[in-house]
C-alpha cells in the first residue's frame, strides 16, 4: 500500500479511458467522429458539434501555461510542507485546456504562454498524475 | 486564443431582449439586513428570519402579504424556501431555491418580476442567508479547507488531486491572465481593498468597521493563492439579507419610498471558465448590455454601483465589462479614485462583500436599494444618485444578473 496522503481522482464512466491511459503514460482525450474537436472534460456528446461518436486519440503533451495560480497556503493536509505549489490552466497544442500542476520550476520563473510538456507522476500503484514541466 | 476547433461562444439565434414594457413597472419596497459578521450560536435560519422581518418592517408588510418566496441558502439544505416558509408559517404561490451561487440574488429579484407580471404572484422575498462564518470557524479541519460545503460536495476529479481548493484559485486565474494581457498590477487590486474599506469604515454595521487600512498594510498581507493576498478575497460572514419586490401600484401605499426596477439582464458563460476569453471577458459584459437596452440607460447615466466583488479583480473585470472603462484599463480606472464616494462611480458604498460582510450578493441589492432612497448621512450617501447598477457573479465564476435601479423622475 501506498503511503500517499492527496486526493486521488474519482473517475466517471466518461473520464475512465482518460485516467487509464495516463496510467499508461498517455496523454488522452476523446475526438469528435463527426467534428474532429478534442474535448475536455470527457463526455458523451460533442461539446462543439454535438455528435455522439467519438475516439481517444492520443496527445503531442506539448502545450502552454494560459494561466497559473500558487498556493501559498495550506488547504489540505496531503501538501503539509509542500508549500508553494503551483495549479495551472495548460492550453494543450491540439485545442482543449486542462488543469494541471506545474512541476521541476520555481513560481517566480513562471510566465503566461510559457511553453511546457506533459510528465508523469506514478504517485500509487494504479493512478499515474498528467504533470508539466516547462518545455 | 480560442480553445478548440470551431467551438461557438452562445446559440445561433438572435439575443434576445428584455422586454422593454417591465421597466419602470416593479418595485423594490422593502430591504432587511440580519447582524453581520460573527454571530455565533444563531443559524442561518434564524439569520434569514431577521433579515425577513426587517424588510417587512422596513416597507409595512408582514408576512400575511407574502405570497412570493425566492431563496439561496447553503448549498447542503435542501429547499431552503420551503424550510424558510415554513419557519415563516406562510403558503407561497411561488417559490424556489436558487442555485446561480452570487448571481443568484438579483436573479431572484428578476424572477420576482417575471412572477408578479405573469400573474403567479404579487408580493415577493427575495432572501439569502448563510452561517459561513460560524461554518467555516467550527474546528481546524473545516477552517483549512475554508469551504462552507461538506467534503464530499467537492469535485471528484481534474481539480483536488492538483492541489485546487478553496474559491480564490479559480478567480486568482483570471486575475494572472489579465496582469498578463493589459498589465493589470497587484497594487491595482489593492485600490478596490482600500476603496471599500473606506466605506466599511461608515457602516456601523460592517464587520470591518473599525480596522482601517493602508496600502502597505495590503502588499504587507499574507498571501493566499498568487495573486491573491488575503486582503484580495471577500469576508466570510455570517449574514442574511432580504428584499421586497411587489407592484408600482402596490408599493404606492407602503412606508418607503419604492425604488423601481427599470432593467435586468443575465448571462451565463456555461462552456466553462477556462473556455476562450471567459476569464477577462466575463458574462457580465453580454448580461449588462441588455440590462442597458431595457432601462433605456448607459454606463454614463449610471450614479453608483454595487458590484459582485468575491474576489478584488472580479471588481476591475467587471466594471470594464459593464462599459465604465475600456478593456484592459480597469487597474486604471480603479487606482483613479472613481470607486471613492466623490469618485465618478462611488462603488460598493456599504463597504462589499470584501469589507462589509459577505451575503453572496444580497447586500449590494439591500444597498443599491438603500443609496436610491437616500437614507444615509453625508460621509456614505453617494452624492445625487438616481440611478445604481447592481451586479450578481457567480456559480463557479461563469454565472453573472445586472440590475438597474433607478427613482420615479
Amino acid at each position: 500500500m501506498s503511503d500517499y496522503t492527496k486526493p486521488l481522482p474519482i473517475p466517471s464512466p466518461e473520464s475512465k479511458p482518460f485516467w487509464q491511459a495516463a496510467r499508461d503514460h498517455r496523454l488522452s482525450l476523446p475526438k469528435c467522429s463527426n467534428c474532429s474537436q478534442i474535448r475536455f472534460p470527457p463526455s458523451d456528446h460533442c461539446s462543439a458539434c454535438g455528435d455522439a461518436t467519438h475516439e481517444w486519440v492520443d496527445l503531442s503533451g506539448v502545450g502552454r501555461v494560459f494561466s497559473f495560480v500558487t498556493y501559498r497556503r495550506l488547504y489540505n493536509k496531503g501538501w503539509e510542507g509542500e508549500l508553494p505549489y503551483i495549479v495551472a490552466v495548460v492550453e494543450l497544442a491540439e485545442g482543449p485546456r486542462i488543469l494541471s500542476t506545474l512541476v521541476g520550476i520555481e513560481p517566480e520563473e513562471v510566465l503566461c504562454d510559457m511553453e511546457v510538456k506533459v510528465v508523469f507522476d506514478d504517485v500509487t500503484d494504479n493512478v499515474s498524475l498528467p504533470k508539466f514541466i516547462p518545455a | 486564443m480560442t480553445s478548440g476547433a470551431s467551438r461557438p461562444a452562445i446559440s445561433s439565434n438572435p439575443v434576445p431582449v428584455p422586454n422593454r414594457a417591465l421597466r419602470d413597472k416593479y418595485a423594490i419596497v422593502g430591504t432587511g439586513v440580519s447582524r453581520l459578521g460573527k454571530v455565533p450560536g444563531v443559524s442561518t435560519l434564524a439569520l434569514t428570519e431577521e433579515a425577513i422581518y426587517a424588510a417587512l418592517n422596513d416597507c409595512g408588510l408582514t408576512v400575511q402579504d407574502v405570497d412570493g418566496l425566492l431563496m439561496r441558502g447553503p448549498d447542503d439544505i435542501y429547499t431552503f424556501h420551503q424550510v424558510v416558509g415554513e419557519r415563516l408559517g406562510i403558503n407561497a404561490t411561488f417559490s424556489t431555491s436558487t442555485a446561480n451561487g452570487g448571481a443568484s440574488q438579483i436573479l431572484s429579484v428578476i424572477m420576482a418580476v417575471m412572477a408578479i407580471d405573469a400573474g403567479l404572484a404579487s408580493v415577493v422575498v427575495c432572501g439569502y442567508g448563510r452561517d459561513a462564518w460560524s461554518r467555516t470557524h467550527a474546528n481546524k479541519d473545516v477552517q483549512m479547507r475554508g469551504a462552507t460545503r461538506a467534503a464530499q460536495m467537492e469535485s471528484a476529479e481534474f481539480g483536488p488531486e492538483f492541489g485546487l481548493f478553496g474559491a480564490p484559485a479559480m478567480h486568482a486565474f483570471g486575475a494572472r491572465r489579465h496582469m498578463h494581457e493589459f498589465g493589470t498590477t497587484r497594487e491595482q487590486f489593492g485600490a478596490i481593498s482600500l476603496a471599500f474599506r473606506e466605506f466599511a469604515n461608515r457602516n456601523p454595521a460592517s464587520q470591518m468597521r473599525d480596522k482601517t487600512l493602508t496600502m502597505d498594510d495590503y502588499l504587507a498581507a499574507n498571501m493566499i493563492v498568487e495573486p491573491f493576498c488575503l486582503l484580495d478575497c471577500s469576508l466570510r460572514s455570517d449574514a442574511a439579507g432580504a428584499v421586497i419586490v411587489t407592484s408600482v401600484q402596490r408599493a404606492r401605499d407602503l412606508k418607503r419610498k419604492p425604488v423601481l426596477i427599470k432593467g435586468f439582464a443575465t448571462h451565463n458563460n456555461t462552456s466553462g471558465w477556462f473556455e476562450g476569453n471567459n476569464m477577462t471577458c466575463t458574462a457580465a459584459g453580454p448580461s449588462s448590455a441588455r440590462a442597458y437596452e431595457m432601462a433605456g440607460l448607459g454606463p454614463k447615466d449610471i450614479d453608483c454601483a454595487q458590484i459582485y466583488d468575491c474576489f478584488t479583480y472580479m471588481v476591475l473585470v467587471q466594471l470594464e465589462d459593464y462599459g465604465f472603462c475600456k478593456k484592459g484599463e480597469g487597474g486604471d480606472f480603479v487606482s483613479s479614485g472613481a470607486l471613492r464616494l466623490d469618485g465618478t462611480l462611488p462603488t460598493n458604498t456599504s463597504g462589499g462583500q470584501l469589507s462589509e460582510a459577505h451575503a453572496e450578493g444580497m447586500l449590494q441589492v439591500v444597498e443599491g436599494v438603500r443609496q436610491l432612497q437616500g437614507i444615509y448621512e453625508k460621509d456614505r450617501q453617494a452624492p445625487r444618485a438616481e440611478t445604481c447598477i447592481v451586479s450578481g457573479h457567480g456559480g463557479n465564476t461563469v454565472c453573472h444578473s445586472s440590475l438597474i435601479l433607478g427613482n420615479a423622475t
